[in-house]
């Protein structure tokens, strides 16, 4: 084998086509905002034609068991840093290149424009996240991982404000501990293990003596904890909603998915380090997990109930689906993580189609007229009947209303969007495991994913009578094609996933079993021969 | 492929009517009518096939992982309430494009009606039990909508809410249960679970599935206890009443306990759980009927009564009794439409609803009254009408299961039959006796079509009250034969049976109603009272709006005590969490460890020792003294470079040492714009002991933790080293990496796509940095000069910091500098060439290259700085990360990966060979990444002084108050 085929090279297009982008759009000044816009969307788009091209290799098993390995700087791993591409990481490309186009066509008319530097921030983050879900080496993605929250600390200090500052406050110093937490685990796992790579971290942990094995937990579970702080588990999760209340609506839409890196990280390492079944640290962790997992639920079920703004029910409901997933992880059944994946998908799509949404709901709403509602339900007031003729509502606001109304029928989990569609395959898989009976956790995963979404139900309604049923006459708001379309343009995929299950959840379950096989990626990651140097036949290890 | 066009139309229908404008009233009635008769005459097309037994199904692969295809299914039963739904929902359009408005915009309400019609369809045309689940919460939506279509009316959100709240959370319940009836049976589909009836019944989780679906089918009826939405429901339009809140929606409950009847029912626990829950309902709902005010509340209550009658009948769970309520479940959506259409007509030419108020209606509008009359009396149970037949089936079959020791139920069957006939009366007065009060309206006659949905619906009550045989007898059959299969019941449908005790017990009705309602009207007037006798307390609704405000400040209790929102406690949550980690899965093998003290250096100990207490000391200071905290943590960070040296690692000693001299720096500039913070002791007061409890507790911790981290360190210090990658470096820095120092090489070769990363951060904050403080004013009490500034004794004040250096009093130290410059300039440059061999490099080259920018920062001020140089950090940043980028880029077009490294020889005159390897221009790249992040951070940090002299009531010279 001697030159690279092209096919290798886009692993690695969604980190530099970002990081490119970004460099380039520093220097520009903020006057020609409508080039930085365009640049911007070009690379945008490049990377959804990227994750597109991956998806079909992956998916097709271009390379063996569908798992592209990148070696960088051409150094075999575990030696050099080895990116990876899988169905799974396919998927999370996608995702990220699909909102990161929605919410940049949402920010052209009005977000991008205040403040400085928006679009290089942007990609960076995109080039965060991108790696993040391609890197196969702890340090890398901490790395990645630092990228992405670098970005995203002057993303939420975007269009600035005292909320924002102090929200943001909050944000970077927890981030800030969550990585040094990061790094120590790190440090520990290679100062045990002898190793970076995921891959080879497995196949290493096996040897282990028993001091090591002790020590290599310690340093999993510290690495854990950063990883759970990212994903909001319960106790370690108070900065979500804060945060999520207070950040400008399409840098809302983007951590929404920024939550859910942390359970990806969590998936990846977890269920290649730490396998189900097999090996002496088999089943290390799972449990804690599942329980942590089911407490978030409760809390996050719990929280939405208690809010009133917009900003927060979404952001507890961020926390009820992180809580969820982390629950399905712990649960360690093979056949629940595809069902947890979906869920993940539709979730994502409309947390942040959600968070988009908030910005016209507060164009509309009026402080006064929602008080005076509250105050009426509160003491269950019935007015005299009016005159029985219905308020005409304007094209825009029955758009917003039923946008909203789509977004809290996913978030909830109510038929027929996606989100009804997740919980079903949740539910089948927990109560049909492949052998047995379905267990107390098994209930009281079901029973609490039902109560939560029930929470969600009684607050986005109370919410959303309140906002467009109660407020009187409103002025409909001026809105934009380009604030509309990829609201709506979200939303469809949520049909569109409900519409295309079957095939959607055959490629969940694919990505899904081969992640259950971290022998593959031993086999794989390991096994990639670097280019050999031309004409000598000193070949690189 | 009729069945999915049947679905699809209305839906499809609903999206186009929602489009129309405002006003196009007739075009909404017009598409909504005529998707109704089309879909109609398509469900009575299948009628040969469905009497022949046959049961037409229609799949469509969904998601065969998960055993779940689209199936629709049409049977006898379903047949049956397709035409129910079609048919009065035609009736229902006709009769709205009266009922509404002009000034109603009806797009949304024909676009509402019809999603509806679609899901309701949907629920009872449903092949699979979570295709059944899908339509039915669809259809609490919809009806959610409907109720709250007039939403600017506090009764119809508060209806709304209610209704939906109750619902909804049936259909979760329902999920549930027919989830768990899937995993029984092992299928969802709808034949395979109904063939497995016997299977179900014995399983040990039968109970929780049946105890779920039967919640879920109380709640959509209206069944006690959660009836109580269905009256506040009426705050609907009366056309959505009459569709929605009588004739099908509510049936939908019955219509799921009538499909699973041959799986679930025929268990001691189905009968306690439907017939209990019906019994109670039918005595509730016929009671407080008696006693409403408003037409429409009184008929709410009376389709509770009957839904409740339905249940009871299925609970009973004899063939006949099923054969009873399919045919109530007929007769009532056929009389209660036309009552419900009869009281909106009432509502609409007078312009009230209330009976206490109408009297004499009869003789204003003749045609209606009569209609109206007759309705009641098949609602009454009134011989020769569709009521009596089917109501007289359920007197037989409460007597048959009843016997001597149920008598109960035949007692409750009795009362509810006494009471309709009351309340049947009480509505039928409004015809009869004169006005005492003037109406709102002059009362007359309605338009005639908007009278002809009623005129239809009471002449087929009449048909089916004369002629059972020869008019229901068929599609009774086959919705029976459906349910029952082969155990088919004979039944006979005669008007006539002779005497026996159901017609007792009806003409005792009858007649115990007309006294009761003569007794009532003596001795209890029920027009003056504003409660229902008795169970007014038990309110329902009261019990909704306490639960929900219950739930809502519960939960923000329980936030309060479980979350927060401040940043100290979540970092606590962190702190703990780390620590606790380490002590469970730690301590246990700590035992193996050696004792630290053995063979210490004395000096390495020292050193160590300093840093520690500088840490210490830093986070005990650094509430109240921030430069001392500093100037501390400075101090660690020396130690830590020292450290560094004395372990044999120069290169990250240096890198540490420079690393420690900017932020410090940076830090100490940031630190002039904070607002002072003052010591309690200075402001005399006390600190509480709460407080000084949890800084007590927190320094605890802070020690626990940190000595827990020290003692991991240590054992991870004592391992021998075992066979790590890090050999892999040393060995092939130099042959393959081309440089002898590995630490750079690891740095731009071996992890290069990490140095990157690491770049991209800096950029990333820098950009942060510059974005915040851009706009940013500093707080008014850090504006005032510091007092070594503001002395009039000393002429510096009056100078800019350019002039101090250039010709004041730091003149001296101005020249000096300034000759340093070209220097240290050169020092960087001889730290990035020989990075790649000898401790340097491009990051540790760059910060001194910003160190060198910086004094001339705080020598001479921002603007004479910025007035004699260029820095333009933005470029340096953009063209950093573009030449590292590039750089690794320059490997493709090689045909080798993303930052290969490559060396070059050349042999040049002068200089004689050199090596220049590839990682040379990406150490560039990082040298001009670290350079501009730097002085982007010193720019944005430095502007602050030229910008608070805009402050009002400031008059000092600009950059005076340059920092440090």
């Amino acid at each position: 084998m001697s030159a690279l085929a092209w096919q290798q090279h886009l692993l690695l297009l969604p980190v530099i086509v970002p990081l490119l982008t970004g460099a380039l759009l520093i220097p520009v000044n903020e006057k020609h905002h409508q080039r930085k816009y365009a640049a911007n969307l070009l690379s945008t788009l490049i990377l959804l034609g990227c994750a597109l091209a991956l998806f079909n290799l992956s998916d097709k098993e271009y390379w063996p068991s569908g798992i592209g390995v990148y070696l960088a700087a051409n150094w075999s791993a575990p030696y050099g840093i080895a990116l990876v591409a899988d169905r799974l990481a396919a998927l999370m490309l996608m995702l990220t290149a699909v909102l990161a186009l929605a919410v940049l066509v949402f920010s052209a008319s009005r977000w991008s424009r205040i403040g400085v530097h928006f679009h290089s921030l942007f990609q960076f983050l995109l080039m965060g996240l991108n790696g993040a879900f391609l890197t196969n080496d702890l340090f890398n993605l901490f790395v990645f991982f630092e990228v992405m929250l670098a970005a995203s600390y002057g993303l939420v200090l975007h269009g600035y404000n005292v909320d924002r500052i102090r929200a943001g406050m909050q944000y970077i110093t927890v981030n800030l501990v969550a990585s040094f937490l990061f790094l120590i685990g790190v440090a520990l796992i290679y100062a045990t293990a002898g190793t970076l790579n995921i891959s080879d971290l497995g196949a290493r942990a096996g040897a282990l003596g028993h001091d090591e094995l002790s020590l290599l937990k310690i340093g999993a579970g510290i690495l854990a904890l950063a990883f759970l702080t990212k994903s909001a588990m319960w106790p370690l999760g108070f900065w979500l909603p804060t945060t999520y209340a207070a950040a400008s609506p399409p840098v809302a839409a983007m951590l929404v998915l920024m939550t859910k890196v942390g359970v990806y990280a969590m998936l990846r390492v977890w269920l290649q380090v730490f396998p189900e079944s097999g090996g002496p640290l088999a089943g290390f962790g799972y449990t804690a997990l599942f329980y942590g997992g089911l407490l978030t639920i409760l809390f996050g079920g719990v929280g939405m109930l208690a809010s009133q703004t917009p900003g927060r029910i979404a952001g507890y409901g961020a926390i009820v689906s992180s809580g969820t997933l982390l629950a399905v992880i712990g649960h360690g059944q093979p056949d629940l993580i595809a069902a947890g994946l979906f869920y993940m998908l539709g979730s994502t799509l409309a947390t942040a189609a959600f968070m988009l949404l908030i910005e016209f709901i507060e164009r509309i709403r009026t402080p006064g007229a929602s008080l005076l509602a509250v105050t009426m339900e509160a003491f269950a007031i019935d007015e005299k009947p009016e005159e029985p003729v219905g308020v005409g509502i304007p094209g825009t606001l029955a758009f917003l209303g039923l946008a909203f109304a789509a977004c809290a029928m996913v978030i909830t989990g109510l038929p027929p969007l996606s989100g009804f569609i997740a919980k079903f395959s949740l539910f089948h898989a927990l109560l049909n495991p492949v052998s047995g009976e379905p267990g107390l956790q098994a209930w009281a995963l079901m029973g609490l994913v039902i109560a939560a979404g029930l929470a969600g139900i009684i607050s986005l309604m109370r919410f959303g009578v309140r906002t467009f049923w109660a407020a009187g006459t409103v002025v409909p708001p001026r809105l934009q094609l380009s604030e509309l379309a990829p609201v709506a343009a979200l939303l469809l995929l949520c049909v569109g996933l409900t519409v295309l299950a079957g095939p959607v959840t055959d490629y969940l379950q694919r990505a899904a079993d081969s992640l259950h096989q971290p022998g593959r990626y031993i086999e794989r990651v390991l096994g990639e021969p670097v280019v050999p140097a031309p004409g000598a036949n000193g070949e690189r290890q | 492929m009729l069945l999915p066009v049947l679905l699809i139309l209305p839906f499809a229908c609903s999206v186009i009517a929602a489009c129309m404008p405002a006003d196009a009233r007739n075009r909404e009635v017009w598409l909504a009518g005529l998707v109704s008769f089309g879909s109609l005459i398509g469900v009575a097309s299948l009628f040969p096939r469905i009497s022949a037994g046959e049961v037409i199904r229609y799949e469509a692969a969904w998601m065969p992982a998960y055993g779940l295809d689209f199936v629709l299914r049409v049977d006898g039963l379903a047949w049956l309430f397709m035409v129910l739904v079609l048919g009065i929902g035609l009736l229902v359009v006709l009769y709205a494009h009266y009922y509404m408005s002009p000034e109603d915009p009806v797009p949304r309400f024909f676009s509402f009606l019809l999603a509806f019609m679609g899901a309701m369809l949907g629920v009872v045309m449903s092949g699979n039990l979570i295709q059944l689940a899908v339509f039915w919460e669809l259809t609490s939506v919809t009806s959610f909508l409907l109720i709250g279509y007039w939403h600017h009316r506090a009764d119809a959100r508060r209806g709304a809410r209610m209704a939906f709240t109750v619902t909804a959370s049936g259909g979760l319940c329902l999920f549930a249960g027919v989830v768990i009836l899937g995993r029984i049976v092992g299928s969802y589909d709808l034949d395979v679970v109904l063939a497995a009836g016997d299977q179900v019944r014995v399983h040990a989780l039968y109970f929780p599935a049946l105890l779920l679906i039967v919640l879920g089918a109380l709640t959509k009826s209206a069944q006690f206890p959660f009836h109580f939405w269905l009256p506040h429901a009426m705050a609907a339009p009366t056309p959505v009443s009459a569709y929605l809140h009588s004739a099908t929606m509510v049936k939908a409950g019955v219509f799921l306990l009538m499909r699973l009847w041959p799986v679930l029912s025929g268990t001691e626990e189905w009968t306690w759980l439907v017939a209990g829950a019906g019994v109670c309902t039918l005595m509730i709902g016929s009671f407080a009927a008696i006693f409403q005010h408003d037409i429409k509340g009184l008929l709410a209550y009376s389709t509770i009564s009957h839904l409740g009658l339905i249940t009871v009948l299925l609970g009973i769970g004899t063939p006949l009794a099923m054969v009873a309520a399919i045919f109530h479940t007929i007769n009532h959506a056929t009389f209660k439409a036309s009552l419900f259409m009869a009281a909106g007509i009432i509502d609409h030419e007078t312009g009230s609803r209330d009976m206490r108020i109408l009297r004499g209606l009869g003789r204003h509008m003749p045609i209606t009254a009569t209609l109206a009359i007759v309705a009641s009396g098949a609602m009454a149970g009134v011989p020769l009408l569709n009521g009596f037949l089917s109501k007289e089936m359920f007197f037989a079959e409460t007597m048959l299961v009843g016997g001597d020791t149920n008598w109960w139920m035949s007692v409750a069957a009795l009362a509810m039959g006494v009471f309709s006939v009351t309340y049947s009366l009480r509505f039928i007065n409004v015809f009869f006796g004169r006005p005492q009060v003037e109406l709102p309206r002059e009362p007359h006659e309605p338009p005639r079509w908007m009278r002809f949905p009623v005129e239809l619906l009471v002449l087929l009550c009449l048909i089916v009250g004369v002629l059972p045989a020869l008019s229901i007898d068929q599609i009774l059959y086959n919705a029976v034969y459906a349910v029952q299969g082969a155990q088919m019941p004979a039944y006979d449908l005669a008007v006539w049976h002779g005497f026996n005790v159901p017609l007792a017990m009806s003409l005792a009705a009858l007649v115990g109603g007309a006294l009761f309602y003569r007794l009532l009207r003596r001795r209890f007037n029920p027009d003056q009272h504003d409660h229902v006798p008795l169970i007014h307390r038990f309110s329902g609704a009261q019990a909704y709006e306490n639960v929900m405000s219950g739930l809502s400040i519960g939960a923000d209790f329980l936030i309060r005590l479980f979350g927060t929102t401040r940043i100290q406690p979540q970092l606590l949550c962190m702190i703990v969490a780390m620590v606790a980690m380490i002590a469970v899965l730690g301590l246990p093998s700590s035992r193996h460890l050696a004792d630290p003290f053995a063979n210490l250096d004395p000096l390495f100990g020292l050193l160590l020792a300093i840093g520690c207490i500088c840490a210490v000391a830093a986070a005990w200071q650094a509430k109240y003294h921030r430069l001392a905290a500093l100037a501390l943590l400075g101090g660690t960070g020396i130690v830590v470079s020292v450290v560094f040296l004395w372990l044999s690692a120069p290169d990250l000693a240096l890198t540490q040492l420079m690393v420690e001299t900017v932020t410090t720096v940076l830090l100490l500039l940031g630190l002039r714009w904070l607002p002072p913070r003052i010591t309690p002791k200075e402001l005399a007061i006390e600190v509480p002991r709460s407080v000084w409890l949890r800084r007590s507790r927190d320094f605890v911790l802070a020690v626990v933790g940190g000595t827990l981290l020290a003692g991991t360190t240590y054992a991870i210090l004592l391992r021998p080293a075992t066979d790590t990658i890090s050999d892999f470096f040393l060995l092939r820095a130099l042959s393959e990496g081309g440089g002898t120092n590995a630490v750079n090489v690891l740095l731009v070769d071996f992890r290069g796509f990490d140095t990157m990363g690491e770049v991209t951060v800096l950029a990333a904050v820098a950009l942060t940095v510059y974005a915040l403080l851009r706009r940013f004013r500093p707080a008014p009490e850090s504006l005032t000069q510091p007092e070594q500034q503001t002395n009039p004794v000393d002429p510096a004040i009056t100078q800019t910091p350019g002039k101090q250096a250039w010709s004041g009093y730091l003149m001296v130290a101005g020249v000096y500098l300034r000759l340093l410059l070209p220097f240290m300039l050169m020092f960087a440059a001889y730290l990035f060439l020989r990075g790649h061999n000898l401790p340097g490099g491009g990051f540790v080259a760059g910060l001194v290259f910003a160190v060198a920018i910086i004094l001339q920062y705080m020598l001479a001020g921002a603007i004479w700085v910025e007035g004699h140089l260029n820095l333009r950090p933005f470029r340096w940043l953009g063209l950093g990360l573009i030449t590292a980028c590039a750089t690794g880029l320059g490997a493709w077009i090689f045909g080798y990966p993303f930052l290969t490294s490559h060396t070059l020889h050349l042999d040049l005159p002068v200089l004689g060979e050199l090596h220049v390897p590839s990682a040379f221009f990406f150490d560039l790249g990082v040298f001009s990444v670290v350079v501009g992040s730097t002085m982007l951070i010193l720019i944005a940090l430095a502007h602050q002084s030229i910008r608070s002299h805009r402050q009002p009531g400031k008059n000092a010279e600009p950059g005076t108050q340059e920092a440090a």
